[in-house]
């Protein structure tokens, strides 16, 4: 299955990622693996990979860093994956030297569908950076048309979408049955 | 009246388009539309644009969203959601920023559905 989860900075969504991919490896006895797409630049961006390696430890991720061209990545076993983030990776692609440049969203679109192939759950991390009003450069702009588009596409394919807030996670489309919480007219 | 907010790059035009029926020729564009366009429209697209638009225009909003409901009362507006960041520096776009939100506050209070997209889903957050 497919799983996007979104939420603002500070939201608690990577822990309910961890806990959702955690939870499906250990119902089905599968190995996880954690995709990680940040490049940790200086203090402040080890602090945050810290962070997160705390809250992950105990809880058995194999860890792959891979920064661009996620399509390459091999796996040593079908498994759960947890991609974080996607914001990361969009970033990546548009601004990296070995990026893909203008061909970001459809790289990384195939990049996510190879991974999928390759596991059995993924689950994608993705991020709200759109609803501060705030009118960016036309190179911010880009990046966040690009990222939109790639949220649409993968939330259309997921199987679950969940927005988290303050911690609680918010069902905006659900596993198995494809309703929503709140229910659509 | 039906109510359309989420943040930017959401799918929010495309949902309200496949959602309520609509075609390109009944939508209004808040960002270019003559002023009086959005009270025939079926639909309002980008209407924090025409709200900002009538504020660097001078024009008097106070009224706007209940002269809207009058004249309008079928229509679908879609909007940005603008107030989740940090203060603005300039005056105007605070101005415009909470301005934007009232205005959205006193349609919601009268429209009878308000749908909020998130990642190209639309969730029905008031019906009725």
């Amino acid at each position: 299955m497919l799983a996007l989860i979104t939420g603002g900075s500070g939201s608690g969504k990577s822990e309910y990622a961890e806990n959702l991919a955690v939870g499906l490896a250990g119902k089905e006895g599968l190995p996880l693996y954690y995709l990680a797409t940040m490049k940790p630049f200086g203090e402040e961006g080890r602090k945050r990979v810290e962070r997160h390696q705390k809250l992950r430890t105990g809880k058995k991720f194999l860890t792959i860093e891979r920064y661009v061209n996620l399509k390459a990545q091999k796996l040593p076993d079908r498994g759960v994956v947890l991609l974080e983030c996607l914001s990361n990776l969009t970033a990546n692609e548009m601004f990296e030297a070995d990026g893909a440049g203008s061909c970001t969203p459809k790289e990384v679109l195939l990049g996510i569908e190879a991974i999928r192939s390759r596991s059995r759950h993924l689950v994608v991390v993705t991020n709200d950076i759109f609803s501060d009003g705030v009118l960016y450069d036309e190179t911010t702009r880009q990046y966040q048309r690009y990222l939109g588009e790639l949220n649409q596409k993968l939330a259309k394919e997921a199987d679950e979408v969940t927005e988290v807030v303050c911690g609680i996670p918010v069902c905006l489309k659900r596993w198995r049955d494809d309703e929503k919480v709140v229910e659509q007219l | 009246m039906v109510l359309v907010t989420g943040g930017a790059f959401q799918g929010k035009k495309a949902y309200a388009m496949e959602t309520f029926s609509l075609e390109e020729a009944v939508t209004a564009d808040g960002a270019s539309c003559f002023w009086d366009d959005i009270y025939r429209a079926q639909a309002i697209l980008h209407f924090h644009e025409y709200i900002r638009r009538c504020l660097e225009a001078g024009r008097e909003v106070d009224t706007l969203a209940d002269r809207l409901f009058r004249r309008n009362p079928e229509a679908v507006i879609v909007v940005n959601e603008l107030g989740s960041g940090v203060v603005p520096v300039e005056a105007f776009d605070r101005h415009y920023r909470e301005t934007t939100g009232r205005i959205c506050c006193e349609l919601a209070k009268r429209a009878s559905e308000v749908h909020r997209v998130v990642c190209g889903i639309g969730t029905v957050i008031k019906n009725g």
